[in-house]
């Protein structure tokens, strides 16, 4: 379903989804774009880049898995485990980049499979995904057509909006995406010929407009296989502080951690909670012995490149980055993807 | 009714045994699950116990499928979850979920020799074949058990050890000799070269510290035994068990979910990261 | 703004010499901020190091990943690791040797001087440059920033782009050196902790819920322990985190380690990690920025720790990082020290 909506019309149309929790981009005073709740003060999607994306929503930081604990009655003692699924009412996220809604598709295949990931599947399914085409690119460090996405990818999305100037195109690509112009239909229109042609054009310019770029990423992706022993990574790694916040920010990365957390020892009542973890500190790996396969920073920025464009390649076929550039803009030392992914190109050349 | 695949079924201890005691304390458990519950495996699959209030550790089930009256584990006390699992006693309630990983595929192994050769706990992941291969001893070859720990106190299952020693060669050994020692005084990789298990339609099986499932895999290549003939078990620090948390990826594999259990010739084209 | 044309040619014949293994400085970025840190072997990429307001970067943090790297080698390389130090990174270059984290004889310290301005705030700069990414930043005669970006040049006075606490900074070229680049230009701040002010003037109920509003934002990362050069333990007390695990460590003594912190980014998990840190921090924290600068919530964590040095100052007369012979301020005390705290 394809159709228009002005821009002076998306207040009201954010608020006709009064039946769905709605998530939309805000600037705080410090300038940093995050996703939270909609509050009616919204006009209209003129976003850069959020710091934390959207993944946050459907596989956020904190996350209770069950509850336990230990009851006695008399010198009978028992043990009671409760599960704790999510209850999510119907969700909407305005605003997320294609590049957002790809990686939410990757990890689609991450929490699905053999196993599925019930706490992931109660998010997403309820969550329709309303993205922005990015024109123009949100940041300067974006690279998602040399990772087989693009500034107007509709993978993962249910609706695509992309700017025409004082309206936005829509094109619903989902059963989920139909019933959001259904909640206010009067305020969407047909779209003219004209505007499937400025479509086009802007699409088409979009992707000019990035101004970064990896070549030959499968090709890298091949040759990171018989780059496990080389010295490369020592050199790469130096400077990296193992932090975190690579990972943290990067719409696709999924490794965490479950922790028993206690609210009462006696009698003891808690709750085993899955929190957001990362293949870069160094206790990730390590064995309760203090063996640790991964006792240095090359080997774990290793990890992380070899993770995202060979093995998941391996296993899934699909590259693992969505070209973002947030842990580029954000690595406090620099440390530039593009650029080591250049260094892995031209090695031994 | 839908249920998290993280949420584990209660299970009771029903009986527990010091198999080793002092700071290497290695205790055995058999456990029978609650209200109802089961689980069904093959041999080397590996389950996660939860002790609540504590965590979560992923251990082989050392029992056979065959026995369906309680599930065995045989825990290391090395940590947080262990030291609090060997504080337990029988009547006391755990966690269990799985099972896990891929098990060994013994069904190809029907009609070989069988040499099982393991190391201090190694032996409890290896335990589950050798007691499902004497329960069908008719599908199978020759089966012996190279077997050693680092003192005579570090061996586990004693009393079936010596039991077994009716059914099959078994062939221990002791890092430093003892003055009641009559076996092998060495390593086991040495105990190895010293028996000379024949390769000819053999598998081996090994489990133990890394250090030493190096060196039997490198006696065993000398032997002549062929990359596909030998398989072990990879251990790794585990969380979520099903390949989602991140944790034991080795190259494209979770160790979890696609291993434990790996012959040599796949293990060798993994990064040797564990 | 101070040139670095000596440096380099001491870097030069160090590395010729051999004498020094490698040399940690300031290079540049690619990912539109201008300098980042550089590692440099031979002596012919000597000509690779810069320096300019752009070089934020502490890194005295690279002398704990140097030491960690030694203890894990078999025939560690003794030789010292050259370094750059501006004024702020000098004096936690004293506090490590204070606490005999490293010897003397580890480092080989090429000081810069700020002269008479310091470094570029990165929050100001984006907000002047309206999000474009800056491609140089240069001070000018008249202590003036001249900030080039893809469509041209900007200025701005010194003040406006300063970092906070650069302005508050009371030793704008390194306490201690084997060379110097640039003039000791001694500056007495007259409010040395001016940026306090504004949060100290909030009545607990107002601090409380700013810095719940702030703390909340927390996801956790840990950048701001991993830039810090003195989070330097290998046990954090507020982390599972516990490295100094070997084989001989006992079960008991991991399972009875008390988890004080969890993982968990909730409010009350994330006030005591924060806090806690502070604290550990007090009296050794040398307001390098590095914690607040490398947050990606940008939480303003310099005001924690900023106001620790003060109480430090003012309760104890403890300057944090000018004297390598003094001890520790939490573990030692004075005869005189205040005690209206004893009611």
């Amino acid at each position: 379903m394809e159709k228009t909506l002005a821009k002076k019309s998306f207040p009201q149309w954010v608020k006709a989804l009064d039946s769905w929790t709605v998530y939309v981009p805000r600037k705080d005073d410090e300038g940093r774009w995050d996703f939270v709740r909609a509050d009616g003060q919204e006009t209209a999607l003129d976003i850069s880049q959020t710091t934390l994306p959207p993944k946050k929503i459907l596989f956020p930081q904190r996350e209770v898995f069950l509850e336990f604990r230990k009851t006695q009655a008399g010198n009978l003692e028992t043990t009671e485990i409760k599960e704790v699924l999510p209850e999510v009412h119907p969700t909407v996220v305005i605003g997320a980049r294609p590049c957002e809604a790809r990686a939410a598709w990757l990890l689609d295949k991450v929490f699905g499979g053999e196993f599925q990931d019930i706490y992931y599947w109660k998010r997403r399914e309820p969550t329709t995904l309303v993205g922005l085409a990015c024109t123009p690119p949100p940041s300067d460090n974006c690279f998602c057509p040399s990772v087989e996405g693009s500034p107007h990818s509709e993978e993962g999305l249910d609706v695509l909006l992309t700017d025409l100037g004082d309206r936005y195109y829509v094109k619903s690509m989902t059963a989920k995406g139909e019933a959001l112009i259904s909640a206010a239909p009067k305020l969407f229109s047909e779209p003219s010929a004209e505007d499937q042609k400025r479509v086009k054009a802007a699409h088409a310019e979009s992707e000019k407009q990035i101004k970064r770029q990896v070549k030959d990423a499968r090709g890298i992706s091949e040759k990171l296989k018989g780059m496990f022993d080389s010295p490369f990574w020592d050199e790469e790694a130096m400077s990296c502080l193992r932090c975190g916040i690579c990972t943290y920010l990067c719409p696709s990365c999924h490794c965490f951690d479950i922790n028993d957390e206690i609210e009462t020892s006696s009698p003891l009542r808690g709750q085993r909670v899955r929190t957001w973890d990362t293949c870069q500190f160094p206790d990730f790996t390590m064995h309760s012995s203090g063996h640790n396969p991964r006792p240095d920073k090359a080997s774990r920025l290793r990890q992380r490149l070899l993770h995202k464009f060979q093995y998941f390649v391996q296993v899934y076929g699909q590259i693992m980055c969505v070209g973002c550039g947030r842990c580029i803009t954000l690595c406090p030392v620099g440390i530039d993807i593009i650029k080591v992914l250049d260094k892995v190109r031209q090695d031994g050349d | 009714m839908e249920t998290s695949v993280y949420t584990p079924q209660l299970a009771k201890i029903i009986q527990t045994k010091d198999e080793v005691v002092g700071p290497r304390a290695i205790k055995t458990f058999r456990t029978q699950f609650v209200n109802g519950g089961r689980l069904d495996f093959r041999c080397g699959q590996c389950a996660m116990l939860s002790v609540f209030g504590k965590g979560e550790s992923m251990i082989s089930i050392s029992s056979s499928p065959l026995v369906k009256d309680y599930l065995q584990f045989s825990i290391l006390r090395t940590g947080r979850v262990t030291a609090a699992l060997h504080d337990m006693e029988a009547g006391d309630t755990i966690g269990i979920r799985g099972p896990y990983g891929n098990g060994f595929p013994i069904e190809e192994w029907r009609g070989k020799n069988l040499v099982f050769i393991g190391g201090g706990i190694g032996l409890a992941p290896l335990w589950s074949v050798v007691q499902t291969a004497l329960l069908r001893k008719r599908e199978f070859g020759a089966l012996s058990l190279i077997y050693g720990a680092r003192t005579s106190k570090d061996i586990v299952f004693k009393d079936e050890l010596e039991e077994l020693k009716d059914k099959m060669p078994v062939h221990l050994s002791i890092d430093v000799a003892e003055p009641d020692w009559k076996d092998f005084v060495g390593f086991v990789p040495t105990n190895v070269l010293d028996k000379k298990p024949s390769p000819t339609n053999t598998i081996a099986i090994t489990c133990g510290p890394p250090i030493m499932i190096k060196f039997v895999i490198k006696n065993l290549k000398d032997l002549k035994f062929e990359d596909e003939q030998i398989y072990t078990t990879v251990e790794n620090k585990m969380k979520c068990g099903i390949g989602k948390c991140g944790r034991c990826n080795i190259g494209f594999h979770y160790v979890c979910k696609d291993g434990p259990v790996y012959s040599w010739a796949e293990l060798k084209k993994l990064p040797q990261e564990y | 703004m101070a040139k670095i044309d000596e440096l380099k040619e001491e870097a030069r014949k160090v590395l010729r010499d051999g004498t020094v293994k490698y040399i940690i400085g300031y290079g540049n970025g690619t990912n539109g901020w201008p300098a980042a840190p550089i590692f440099v072997k031979k002596p012919e990429d000597v000509d690779r190091f810069i320096w300019d307001p752009t070089c934020v970067h502490n890194l005295v943090r690279f002398l704990i990943d140097e030491k960690r790297r030694k203890a894990r080698q078999k025939q560690p390389d003794k030789r010292p690791v050259g370094i750059f130090v501006k004024g702020c990174d000098s004096r936690a270059i004293v506090v490590l040797l204070q606490e005999k984290f490293i010897e003397r004889s580890d480092v080989y310290i090429l000081g810069v001087s700020c002269e008479k301005a310091g470094v570029v705030d990165a929050a100001k700069l984006s907000k002047k440059l309206a999000g474009k990414m800056p491609k140089r930043v240069e001070l000018d005669d008249q202590n003036r920033f001249v900030v080039t970006t893809e469509s041209g040049k900007i200025e701005a006075a010194a003040d406006e782009l300063l970092a906070e606490r650069c302005r508050e900074c009371p030793a704008n070229f390194p306490v201690i050196y084997d060379v110097l680049s640039g003039e000791k230009v001694k500056r007495t701040p007259d409010k040395p902790y001016g940026s306090l002010e504004k949060i100290e003037s909030l009545s607990a109920e107002e601090r409380w819920t700013f810095w719940k509003a702030q703390l909340d934002k927390c996801i956790r990362c840990y950048a701001c322990r991993s830039a810090c050069p003195m989070c330097y333990c290998d046990e954090c007390v507020v982390d599972s985190i516990n490295l100094a695990v070997t084989a001989d460590t006992t079960a008991d003594e991991k399972a009875q380690r008390i988890r004080w912190v969890q993982r968990s980014a909730e409010s009350s998990e994330n006030f005591v990690y924060h806090l806690v840190r502070a604290m550990h921090l007090a009296g050794r924290c040398i307001d390098c920025g590095e914690c607040e600068r490398v947050c990606p919530l940008d939480i303003p964590l310099r005001f924690l720790n900023k106001k620790l040095e003060k109480e430090a100052k003012e309760l104890f007369g403890y300057d944090v990082g000018f004297d390598a012979s003094l001890p520790a301020l939490i573990s030692c005390f004075r005869d005189e020290d205040p005690q209206d705290f004893i009611r």
